[in-house]
């Protein structure tokens, strides 16, 4: 029964959306899994999926196809009043500390919404409320103050500790430190880590900032134009990247270090990244591939197990 | 010496009072040189940068200290010698290339302004056409006649930089232009301003937070901290030996390259409020060495080679002590 251990299945999941331009195929043919306790890394560019894949999984968007299965039930056609016990065990932390707080309400009323939401008891919810405060480095004092008195840190904590309120056990994390400066980035990071130890939470963390993926991640999942092109251990991803466009994406990480920065060499990829209305045929990185043979244009290769828990899109890795 | 910065303090007076966002602020950029700037938000990167360029607005104020350019002030000049300069000798590039470029003009016609404001003898259309093949927008003379909607992110931020360079500026800033970016675009852009340098010897201010991008760019570091310069030097004096400790716990704050897994160690504490500085070293609150004298007295800054300063009371420990 292996299945018990899993938190979450993703299986063929599409998001389309029909523009007046055409079909956008945002999340097209994804399939993952996160154990639970494991920290799943998701990451790639702009445009490539990644927070369309993170809010279809929570049913922020209807799946076009595809299931989610989550501690082993299928939520992908639930109505929302069969989703809701579910939408408790699942929460979100935003991108942005300060379009995703309303401004109009004090932070303690902030982190008190979702509990009367999920009919946590009345007489539990300050005490709940100000534990959190405390928990995510903040005071009770702050609980009557609102959100434009924050700084951005202080925001993304308000944001974690709302995330917290219904005591969730996955939590999707959507570029969670990439508003914020780096001196702060890394107190809200370790924040995350120590949270995750005490209360054995599973994350997805989505991101573009390539090392602190490697950092926080079990296991580092890399999209392109809406798939997967890799998915490994994340030393191993990072150590022995096999997709000509991992590749490419890990040797573009700026180096804090002169000399190694100076060493290293930059595969640069050829071009830009072709529309997702219009996505290519075949692989849909042949067209800015180095590598790309007569059959990487027809083709369209799947996402194999290459060596032990090492999966990989590309027939030639 | 192209620049030459010197004890500049700008505030802003706002409604809560005045914001002393830059505080003697001192630093020189030589001909053909790539400066970095780092600090985070709020620490006066930016602004030292819009007080070069007097681009303050009507709340902002130069209150004292001199910016010489090509040996000329800046300072006391007239808003239209101002602008003789602006475009010409000194450009700017942005963090946002969607909000920068006019939605409603063609590429084209924002390229050719400037040459047209600054009265530049040539071929306006040839000009054009040759810098932005020289950015790598090609082919030029068909995307000229587009709009900016009509290009990607990274080819906007390329055209930003075409018309910075199209009046071919002995001075490039660029504030944090590639955050907005991804990184195999990012890469593409560092990669530009670096050619730029090596063919015009045009000499560059980067604005950037992130470490990385200094590290493999610039020439010489300058960090800011709350309004001050805390420290400045070569990239390898900066990233080898770095002597604040505001540098330090910067440096230490991002993944240990080689042991990715360690627990990260943060500078704990918030930047400080503008509006009530503290009196004495402004990152004395965060500061893990912090000493009685730091919350009293700013320090000197302390020279510790041709190219490295540093302004920290840990630096003349001894000298200090005996006065307190």
């Amino acid at each position: 029964m292996s299945d018990v251990q899993k938190m979450l299945e993703v299986k063929n999941l599409r998001k389309y959306f029909d523009t007046s331009a055409g079909t956008v195929k945002s999340v097209d043919d994804v399939s993952f899994d996160i154990s639970k306790g494991e920290t799943l890394g998701l990451v790639g560019e702009s445009g490539c999926g990644k927070t369309t894949a993170g809010r279809t999984i929570i049913r922020l968007y209807e799946p076009t196809e595809g299931q989610i299965i989550f501690n082993g039930v299928d939520i992908t056609n639930m109505s929302s009043r069969e989703l809701l016990p579910f939408r408790k065990r699942m929460q979100m932390i935003f991108q942005d500390p300060y379009a995703s707080l309303n401004p109009r309400m004090t932070v303690g009323d902030i982190i008190i919404e979702p509990m009367i939401i999920h009919k946590i008891p009345k007489d539990e919810r300050k005490d709940r409320m100000i534990n959190l405060l405390r928990r995510v480095g903040l005071n009770s004092e702050h609980a009557n103050r609102y959100p434009h008195e924050f700084s951005g840190g202080q925001r993304q904590r308000v944001g974690i500790a709302r995330a917290l309120a219904v005591e969730p056990e996955f939590i999707i994390c959507d570029e969670p430190i990439s508003a914020l400066d780096v001196s702060i980035q890394a107190q809200v990071v370790n924040m995350l880590e120590d949270l995750q130890k005490e209360l054995g939470l599973t994350y997805l963390f989505i991101a573009h900032d390539l090392s602190m993926v490697r950092h926080i991640s079990t296991r580092v999942a890399v999209m392109y134009l809406g798939k997967i092109v890799e998915l490994a251990e994340s030393s191993e991803l990072y150590e022995n990247p096999k997709h000509p466009y991992t590749r490419s994406l890990l040797s573009s990480i700026p180096m804090p270090d002169p000399i190694k920065s100076d060493e290293r060499e930059i595969i640069k990829l050829a071009g830009e990244i072709p529309s997702p209305l219009n996505p290519p045929t075949g692989c849909n990185f042949h067209t800015r591939c180095q590598f790309c043979k007569s059959d990487c244009e027809k083709l369209r290769p799947l996402l194999r197990e290459i060596s032990n828990n090492h999966y990989c899109a590309c027939p030639f890795a | 010496m192209l620049l030459e910065v010197k004890d500049l303090h700008t505030s802003f007076f706002t409604q809560a009072g005045e914001v002393k966002s830059v505080n003697g602020v001192s630093f020189e950029l030589n001909h053909g040189e790539i400066l970095g700037i780092v600090g985070e938000s709020g620490s006066g990167k930016s602004v030292t940068m819009l007080s070069i360029l007097k681009l303050l607005g009507t709340t902002g104020k130069i209150i004292s200290g001199s910016v010489k350019f090509n040996g000329r002030e800046l300072t006391n000049l007239t808003k239209n010698e101002v602008e003789d300069i602006r475009g010409k000798n000194i450009a700017m590039i942005f963090q946002d290339p969607m909000t920068s470029l006019n939605p409603v003009l063609t590429v084209g016609y924002q390229l050719k302004e400037s040459l047209k404001r600054h009265k530049i003898e040539c071929d306006y259309q040839k000009r054009a056409v040759e810098i932005l093949e020289r950015v790598g927008i090609v082919p030029a003379e068909t995307r000229m006649k587009q709009y900016p909607h009509e290009f990607s992110g990274g080819q906007r931020q390329r055209i930003m930089i075409a018309m910075a360079m199209i009046c071919n500026p002995d001075l490039l800033i660029a504030d944090e232009p590639t955050t907005a970016l991804d990184v195999t675009v990012q890469a593409q852009i560092l990669d530009l301003m670096k050619e730029l340098r090596e063919n015009f010897n045009t000499s560059i201010i980067l604005i950037t937070h992130d470490l990385g991008v200094i590290a493999g760019v610039a020439d010489r570091v300058l960090v800011m901290y709350g309004g001050h310069a805390v420290e400045q030097g070569t990239r390898h004096e900066i990233f080898y030996s770095p002597a604040h400790p505001y540098t330090h716990g910067l440096l230490r704050s991002v993944p240990d390259p080689e042991n990715f897994k360690e627990r990260l160690i943060p500078i704990e504490g918030q930047p400080p409020d503008l509006l009530n500085p503290p009196k004495g070293c402004p990152f004395a609150m965060r500061c893990p060495q912090a000493m009685k004298i730091c919350l009293e007295k700013l320090p000197a800054e302390k020279i510790l080679s041709d190219t490295h300063r540093a302004s920290c009371w840990l630096l003349e420990k001894e000298e200090a002590l005996k006065n307190v």
